[in-house]
């Protein structure tokens, strides 16, 4: 391994996490620290926020991803790129509003991060005063990372997911 | 719940450093509803929060209903202050601000209904006996001349649906009404649809004298003297001064009664002003509109009765005493108001916008500046092209254009053209030191000036 690890290093760690009887994994490379948690118990964000410091993206990286198997590794096949270059294309708030990841309350999310989506795919909704306006994606690649949550309240322009255009 | 209420601030510029100031006045907190153009804007520093609510064109952000209304619930506003222009006289935003339990500070949106429009807010001035200038419609408008006699020539023929100086033509003579009438019914139907058209009397050289009003949205008002708007270039006001210079003791009466008897058949909320037409060849008094809003000029009156409008305007909208005081007729001091704009007074008033590269403001008794604008920064090419109102006080009007004078000297701003040598000149000029000018006056003196200097 290089002095840092690279994305594509974080995520074999999580699909190795995955695919184990592990709860959570602690990796130490130079001086970055790595944690990982199946589950938010004995999760310290400031903490691991902290250890990582220059590269704070990392802890976001692995916090959606867990819940399904496959989907990291799908990222990691073609996430040959440091991490912050592969983040570097966002999604952004078309409007100001409430976004919504899910069609209505209860349903599956429209995408989840590591899914490809073309320009048209729709991923999310915005309300703004009872209307709703779907979402799209506006190019095509991988999902990474959404960088709000269902329901939050968006500003025009504030940044909605992370996509990776050249996966 | 916290006790300090949030105001939100949907508008930009001067008048959003104006609100924000306001608002701290009273206590409350202001968050600016911003463009992203205008999201690093001082406005947007002087508030205690931004929220960007869309693109950089008024079309897609400040004159959006719902993302103004958004902003305000995502702010958790007690109030929303709309400022002048976009969409303070809209009904459509105060309606949705409404329905989440959010004060509008403005008039009721049926008020802004019964004003905003030319015929309705003609016929409530008539209910209130507010003199209206003598108008008809023409029914048939190959059989007009019996009622252009009854109005009385010159007169204007006006589209009913049209707007902004559209669809009007001056008449002078029976023979010219006779022949241009059926022309403006036709052009009226290809223009707006609707072939209306409305004689109405043309007063050439009246002065633009306006009155401010303050309702407490039972009927009563506090009047705060006039103002005199009559320096204007096409229907854009340049310099404005309170109180109106050399009205008699009964039309400045007749000014202020019409206007508490607007306020009254309205039960008008809030901040207003009452316009009207005042002849300087007759002594005809013409109402005009009721602008349902806080006004661009409105710091002249606030420097010269000693008041602060909008933070009443506040007051009243978060259901507070908005703490005015009862004034006579005349105020105690002469006011005037200098609107320096980002225009070339030498190339047509060409608006433009660049970085402004230095920027000294004169200090002294009486003056007060309201602007956004700074050293460094850039104004913009999407918005109108107000800078700053420099806005100067003395204990009379000719000691008030002596000190205005002396402040437009005293103000440099370099990286734009501004208006600044236009206002050198009025207040140079011995027709606006006399006082009394018609609105009719600023063009062809401006003409005049550029003759003379090629």
């Amino acid at each position: 391994m290089a002095e840092q690890p690279s994305w594509q290093d974080v995520l074999d760690l999580i699909a190795q996490l995955n695919e184990s009887d592990y709860e959570s994994a602690s990796v130490q490379v130079g001086d970055v620290s790595i944690r990982l948690s199946k589950n938010d118990v004995g999760f310290d964000p400031g903490q691991v926020a902290g250890r990582v410091g220059a590269q704070p993206r990392i802890e976001t990286g692995f916090d959606t991803p867990t819940p399904s198997a496959t989907q990291p590794a799908t990222a990691a096949a073609s996430a040959t790129q440091p991490a912050t270059a592969a983040l570097g294309d966002t999604i952004d708030a078309p409007m100001i509003g409430v976004f919504y990841r899910r069609p209505s309350p209860g349903a599956e999310p429209f995408v989840e991060p590591g899914q490809r989506v073309e320009a048209d795919t729709t991923i999310g909704i915005i309300e703004i005063m009872k209307l709703m306006n779907p979402i799209v994606a506006g190019k095509a690649g991988v999902i990474t990372d959404f960088l709000v949550t269902d329901a939050d309240a968006v500003e025009f322009g504030q940044p909605l997911a992370t996509i990776n255009t050249s996966a | 719940m916290s006790d300090v209420p949030v105001i939100l601030v949907a508008n930009r510029g001067e008048i959003a450093m104006r609100i924000i100031a306001a608002a701290r006045r009273i206590g409350a907190s202001p968050v600016l509803a911003a463009s992203v153009a205008d999201k690093d804007s001082p406005a947007a520093r002087a508030a205690d929060r931004v929220i960007v609510i869309g693109a950089s064109p008024a079309n897609q952000s400040y004159l959006k209903p719902e993302q103004v209304a958004q902003a305000a619930v995502m702010a958790g506003a007690a109030a929303v202050h709309p400022g002048y222009g976009f969409l303070s006289e809209q009904p459509a935003l105060c309606e949705l601000l409404e329905e989440e339990g959010i004060a509008w500070v403005g008039p009721r949106p049926e008020t802004l209904r019964a004003v905003g429009d030319k015929g309705s807010a003609r016929q409530v001035a008539i209910d209130a006996g507010v003199p209206v200038g003598a108008g008809v419609e023409i029914d048939d408008p190959t059989n007009v001349v019996a009622l252009g006699e009854q109005i009385g020539y010159p007169l204007l023929i006006k589209a009913i649906h049209g707007g902004g100086g559209r669809g009007i033509r001056l008449v002078t003579n029976p023979e010219e009404l006779a022949e241009l009438a059926p022309q403006a019914a036709a052009e009226a139907v290809a223009a707006f649809g609707n072939g209306a058209l409305y004689l109405e009397r043309y007063y050439g050289s009246a002065r633009h004298v306006e009155v401010q009003v303050f309702g407490d949205g039972e009927g009563n008002a506090w009047i705060f003297g006039d103002r005199d708007c009559s320096v204007q270039r096409r229907h854009q006001k340049l310099i404005e001064e309170c109180p109106a210079p050399g009205l008699s003791e009964k039309r400045r009466a007749l000014l202020h009664d019409s206007s508490r008897a607007l306020v009254k058949v309205l039960r008008y909320r809030g901040a207003g002003t009452v316009e009207f037409l005042v002849d300087t060849e007759s002594e005809d008094v013409i109402f005009l509109e009721v602008n349902a809003r806080i006004q661009v000029e409105h710091p002249v009156t606030e420097e010269a009765f000693g008041v602060d409008l909008v933070a009443a305007q506040l007051l009243l909208a978060l259901g507070r005493d908005p703490q005015l005081p009862d004034v006579g007729p005349v105020p105690p001091a002469a006011v005037i108001e200098m609107r320096i704009n980002a225009e070339d007074p030498d190339a047509d008033f060409q608006p433009n916008s660049g970085d402004i590269t230095r920027l000294v403001w004169p200090r002294g008794p009486g003056i007060r500046i309201d602007t956004q604008i700074e050293e460094g920064y850039r104004f913009p090419p999407f918005y109108d092209s107000l800078m700053a109102k420099l806005i100067v006080r003395a204990h009379n009007r000719d000691a008030a254009v002596a000190a205005a004078t002396a402040a437009v000297r005293n103000v440099t701003i370099d990286g734009l053209k501004t208006t600044l040598p236009m206002h050198a000149y009025v207040l140079a000029h011995p027709d606006f030191i006399a006082g009394g000018i018609p609105t009719s006056w600023f063009g062809p003196v401006w003409e005049a000036r550029k003759e003379s200097l090629t």
